[in-house]
């Protein structure tokens, strides 16, 4: 269990509650304190308004006036509702409910609230004392206990709300935090069986597209990325191995042998020879792994420049077609007009030479093999290689790219097997795609070049100044080679 | 010629003087940076060969741009085990006029020497470029042999001008691919032999004398001598 996950969970939930009780609070202490106001203010009114009454009845009418009145109001009203009483100077009953001056009321006339002994129970009430003329004293009050109800009431009120709130929140942590550490205990699990070396695991993923959800798709995207890298790494290794044994065990056993006969000196020189052709394939191999790592880098963009597609396709149709005529193969080349690409001029000839030296040596002899280069609708821009000849099998398309595959129609043909590679690879430097489809008879290699590989342009560097300028200009329409 | 090799790697500086000296060149060796910049800059050398990356703090490219901001022209081939487009093009930029990367074979590197001896002479502003019977006009675009005017595309006659302006010389394979269609990568199959055979079969077919020769192991030569 990860301490980070459950204090983050818990302090965001009681970060919430302490939040919902605090806001809670501010909520109901100005009610409280507007009611508290309201209510005293309204209560102090009545009892003033009635003292005046009674003191009016006093001037009138004397203390026996006065006694009388506060009897009769007595005998109507409901016991302990109302406090009246009236004592002479030395604080003796005259008349009231109340059996005697209470001791806790201060000598002094004034609105007090204190806590009187009404009918055996000390109950708190509010009082306004009045010193009448005579020495007479007057209190008149009300018993506030059933306000003390309504109080305890609100009281109540506020801290089940707190209480509720706490327990929905903690409740919410909990189940939140349940819900969130599921999800990611299964990535963790996913994470680690990868880290223990099984690539093929993927993080779950709901079409939720909440952020966790988002989280995943990115991880898993990485992951094929990664995947395909290092399958990449152990395909070419593996294809070292096995491509670089064989010129090297050759070359080995020359030289032992040579070592071991000393024969003539003709004989000699022309195993020298054979060993240094033996080195100078293995050398090809390494130039071209070489070149192929170079372009899946990607630093080679930061050479590109403006390319006409056209033109460079059919100067690599030309330099071809002296090779085609000689296989007797008819090499084609046709075009829309010229197609500006931003890329690198040198990549895009050995990629399309790739494809032509190939159709050229697989298409047999009186083949047809034929170039076109065209703008798509979308704006993006599209080489085609296409030939006559045996083509490959629909099940080994998808591996006809990767590196050092040979077909098996290949096996006696010269050739490394990194060709179609180095096309994909440059395909892929420039944002596009190299697609091999059925040409009815034969093969049609398409490398598809994305519009948003042209906005990138950047001014024609040094290095190529003189692709262009070597470039005598051609005719935009088809032309037969 | 009087060649100067920069180079630090013994085995390739014997190679490399063995065959220069046995091809009738004078080779004198630096095998560190300080002192290939001092021989650089005090003795009169036709090419220099450089090694990119040598000991006694200070490079190849380094020796090359300060040579060639004090003023010194010698042709430059630099040596190099980075391959790299972008490296080639860092060579160039420093001041080189070749580059070839290690490993690599005798011939070529004799081959590409030569050429830049030739190109240092300065071939001036031709108009005409002559060998043997077979003359060709650089402004009208024509080529004659003897009496007779061969026809030739745009392509082989760039590739014609370019054995001519090198004739006596051999010309690698390589050098053609760089400097006749300015591909810098190998094409994986013999294309360019197919373009001299094409070439040789309209300037040598019909004639007593061949002028376009293959030399083996290297590549080819234009020449009227024998």
């Amino acid at each position: 269990m990860s301490k980070v996950i459950r204090s983050t969970t818990f302090a965001l939930s009681f970060g919430y509650i302490a939040f919902g009780i605090v806001a809670l609070v501010l909520f109901a202490a100005p009610l409280w304190y507007a009611w508290q106001v309201t209510i005293e203010d309204g209560r102090q009114e009545i009892l003033r308004a009635d003292t005046v009454r009674l003191t009016d009845v006093f001037h009138r009418e004397g203390a026996p006036g006065l006694k009388t009145f506060i009897d009769t109001r007595v005998g109507m009203q409901l016991p302990a509702e109302r406090i009246l009483l009236l004592a002479d100077s030395s604080l003796h009953r005259i008349a009231g409910n109340l059996t005697r001056w209470p001791d806790t009321v201060p000598e002094k006339p004034g609105i007090y609230t204190v806590s009187l002994d009404l009918s055996g129970v000390p109950t708190a009430s509010v009082v306004v004392r009045t010193a009448l003329p005579g020495g007479y004293n007057l209190l008149v009050g009300r018993d506030v206990a059933k306000f003390a109800d309504l109080q305890r009431h609100f009281w109540t009120g506020l801290g089940g709300a707190v209480a509720v709130l706490s327990i929905v929140g903690v409740l919410g942590g909990v189940l939140i935090r349940q819900a969130i550490l599921a999800r990611i205990n299964s990535i963790r699990q996913t994470v680690l069986a990868i880290v223990q070396g099984d690539l093929s695991h993927r993080l779950p993923t709901r079409s939720s597209g909440d952020e966790l959800d988002t989280l995943s798709h990115t991880i898993n995207g990485m992951l094929d990325q990664i995947e395909q890298l290092i399958h990449g790494i152990r395909d070419v290794s593996n294809s070292i191995a096995h491509d670089l044994r064989t010129p090297l065990a050759e070359l080995r056993s020359r030289l032992e042998e040579l070592s071991l006969t000393r024969p003539g000196t003709e004989e000699t020189f022309a195993e020298i020879e054979a060993a240094v052709a033996d080195v100078d394939r293995v050398i090809r191999i390494f130039n071209a792994l070489l070149r192929l790592a170079e372009i899946d880098t990607g630093t080679r963009r930061s050479g590109f420049v403006q390319v006409n597609a056209d033109e460079l396709a059919a100067e690599v149709v030309e330099f071809y077609s002296p090779a085609a005529e000689l296989k007797n193969v008819t090499l084609s080349f046709a075009s829309g007009g010229p197609v500006l690409v931003s890329g690198d001029p040198t990549l895009l000839a050995q990629a399309v030479g790739n494809l032509i030296d190939n159709a050229i040596k697989y298409v047999g002899e009186g083949g047809t093999v034929s170039v076109d280069v065209r703008t798509r609708s979308d704006g993006g821009v599209e080489i085609c290689v296409a030939d006559d000849g045996p083509g490959i099998p629909d099940d080994e398309k998808p591996k006809a790219a990767q590196r050092f595959y040979r077909g098996d129609t290949s096996r006696g043909t010269p050739g490394v097997g990194l060709g179609l590679s180095l096309v994909q690879a440059v395909a892929k430097l420039h944002g596009g795609s190299l697609e091999l489809a059925d040409n009815h008879p034969g093969l049609r290699a398409r490398v598809a070049l994305e519009p948003g590989a042209l906005l990138s342009g950047r001014p024609r560097s040094a290095t190529v100044e003189a692709q262009g300028a070597a470039a005598a200009v051609k005719e935009p329409s088809a032309m037969a080679l | 010629m009087k060649l100067l090799l920069v180079e630090d790697n013994e085995r390739v500086t014997r190679f490399v003087m063995k065959g220069l000296q046995e091809a009738g060149h004078t080779v004198d060796n630096a095998d560190n940076g300080r002192e290939g910049m001092f021989l650089a800059a005090s003795e009169p050398y036709d090419v220099i060969i450089m090694d990119r990356m040598l000991p006694g703090q200070i490079d190849g490219l380094s020796i090359i741009e300060t040579l060639r901001k004090s003023g010194n022209r010698t042709p430059i081939l630099i040596l190099s085990a980075l391959s790299d487009v972008d490296e080639r093009i860092k060579g160039l930029r420093s001041g080189g006029d070749d580059y070839l990367t290690k490993p690599f074979a005798f011939g070529e590197l004799l081959a590409r020497l030569d050429a830049l001896s030739r190109r240092s002479q300065g071939s001036g502003t031709q108009t005409a470029l002559e060998v043997g019977d077979l003359r060709i006009d650089l402004l009208s675009r024509k080529a004659v042999r003897g009496e007779r005017g061969i026809a030739l595309q745009p392509r082989e006659f760039k590739l014609l001008e370019y054995l001519m302006r090198h004739a006596g010389q051999v010309v690698t394979r390589t050098m053609l691919l760089e400097n006749v269609w300015d591909y810098h990568f190998d094409p994986q199959t013999n294309v360019v032999d197919v373009h001299i055979s094409k070439l040789r079969q309209k300037i040598d077919a019909d004639f007593e004398r061949p002028l376009l020769r293959t030399v083996r192991n290297a590549g080819y030569m234009l020449s009227a001598d024998e």
